[in-house]
């Protein structure tokens, strides 16, 4: 194998002028083309990353949203059966003292009533016993005069006493 | 053995077939990186496009194993560059090599071809018109002298200090040693390279000589003469971004 200086230059010039040539006319085009390809893909990665924290979010606000919508629920129906059973006892106080007063009502009634029967009976009685003392007075009187003249003594006590 | 198409022309001794074979395999890679890099789009890469980028991106990290990729992105066109006109011209006298056959002294373009011109009566000479132009060592050694030059020069650009402390490390004593394995990268690159072309395709000649049986032979050595044309393409890049690295990187300690 000989060396022919003249090959070697010829392909060491040959070599640059590929080297340019392809820098030049394509490797320029192609570097750009594949920087702008990479910025593009970083770029759809990253909305996809953000979508992605997106929907995270979303799901974990829709959580939220349910877990307090369940815990106001069972509030709601803590609340309700609290107030039910005040309701109830109050209802019962309320009956309970409705009773009470009923019944003192009626016992007030009652003592009333008993006290104008009481009454009535006693202003009966007055005017029964003094018909009755009438009637045995008038029998008295007929029966002789002595008794006559008492009355009549008696009517005029009263009489001058007036 | 067969001869170089040579001529004379004005004091300089020309190898035709060296240099019309350079021509077409830089032709044959500019036109497949043209045709790569005509329907360029964003949105939308062509089969094409994402084979260059792939072989972008396999060159990328082939330098970024030898460099820091931020210091090797310059080196990028230039690894490009190697590896696919290398790989082009080991390929290129595979399927085929044009073989003439002199019977006495032959002009071409008005010139006498050189071995040729003493043939006697009888006589006759082969002459090798297609081969890869990688099976020529003058040209795997103007590959490697520019690969020479370019790293010296970068080392003298970008590290100067420490590029020329390290021919007297680790003792000034050494200094004949370290010229000798700084000659000897691009004497081994050239080579390795021409070497291992140049033997396959000796092997095809030698094979092609066993005639019908030859055939299987020569389709499995075929397959790994690509195989080898790839990995020899690979070598020389690899090896020369690590010779680049060597001498224009200073790390840090």
């Amino acid at each position: 194998m000989d060396l022919h200086w003249e090959t070697i230059v010829i392909s060491i010039v040959s070599f640059i002028v590929l080297y340019w040539a392809l820098s030049r006319y394509a490797f320029d085009k192609l570097f750009n083309i594949m920087e702008q390809r990479r910025v593009l893909v970083l770029k759809q990665l990253e909305d996809a990353k953000q979508t992605k924290e997106q929907a995270t979010q979303y799901v974990e606000d829709q959580k939220a949203a349910l877990n307090e919508a369940r815990k106001e629920a069972y509030e709601i129906v803590e609340r309700s059966k609290q107030t039910s059973s005040k309701q109830a006892e109050q209802i019962l106080e309320e009956a309970s003292n409705a009773v009470v007063r009923l019944k003192s009502e009626a016992v007030r009634d009652i003592e009333s009533e008993k006290n104008k029967a009481v009454e009535a009976l006693r202003s009966e009685i007055g005017t029964v016993s003094v018909k009755i003392a009438s009637k045995l007075l008038e029998k008295e009187v007929n029966m002789d005069n002595t008794q006559e003249q008492l009355v009549d003594q008696y009517l005029k006590e009263v009489g001058g006493k007036s | 053995m067969h001869e170089h198409p040579i001529i004379h022309v004005g004091g300089l001794s020309l190898d035709l077939s060296a240099i019309s074979m350079l021509l077409v395999s830089m032709i044959v890679v500019f036109v497949f990186v043209r045709l790569c890099v005509s329907n360029l789009s964003v949105e939308n890469p062509s089969k094409l496009q994402n084979f260059m980028e792939w072989v972008v991106e396999f060159v990328q990290s082939l330098i970024g194993s030898a460099m820091d990729l931020k210091k090797g992105k310059q080196y990028i066109s230039l690894g490009l560059t190697l590896i696919l006109f290398i790989f082009v011209s080991n390929l290129l006298g595979l399927p085929f090599s044009i073989i003439t056959e002199a019977n006495g002294p032959t002009e071409i373009f008005g010139y006498v071809i050189e071995a040729t011109r003493n043939l006697g009566a009888g006589e006759h000479a082969e002459i090798l018109w297609w081969k890869s132009p990688t099976a020529d060592i003058n040209m795997t050694a103007g590959l490697a002298i520019v690969i020479f030059i370019l790293m010296n020069y970068l080392g003298l650009k970008h590290n100067r200090k420490y590029y020329l402390r390290h021919y007297i490390e680790p003792f000034p004593i050494f200094l004949p040693l370290n010229i000798i394995e700084n000659l000897a990268k691009p004497i081994a690159l050239a080579i390795r390279l021409f070497a291992n072309i140049f033997a396959g395709e000796v092997l095809i000649t030698v094979i092609l000589k066993l005639g019908i049986i030859g055939i299987p032979f020569l389709a499995v050595w075929q397959g790994f003469s690509i195989f080898v044309g790839a990995l020899q393409a690979f070598i020389f890049v690899i090896l020369s971004m690590v010779y680049i690295a060597q001498t224009t990187i200073h790390e840090e300690h």
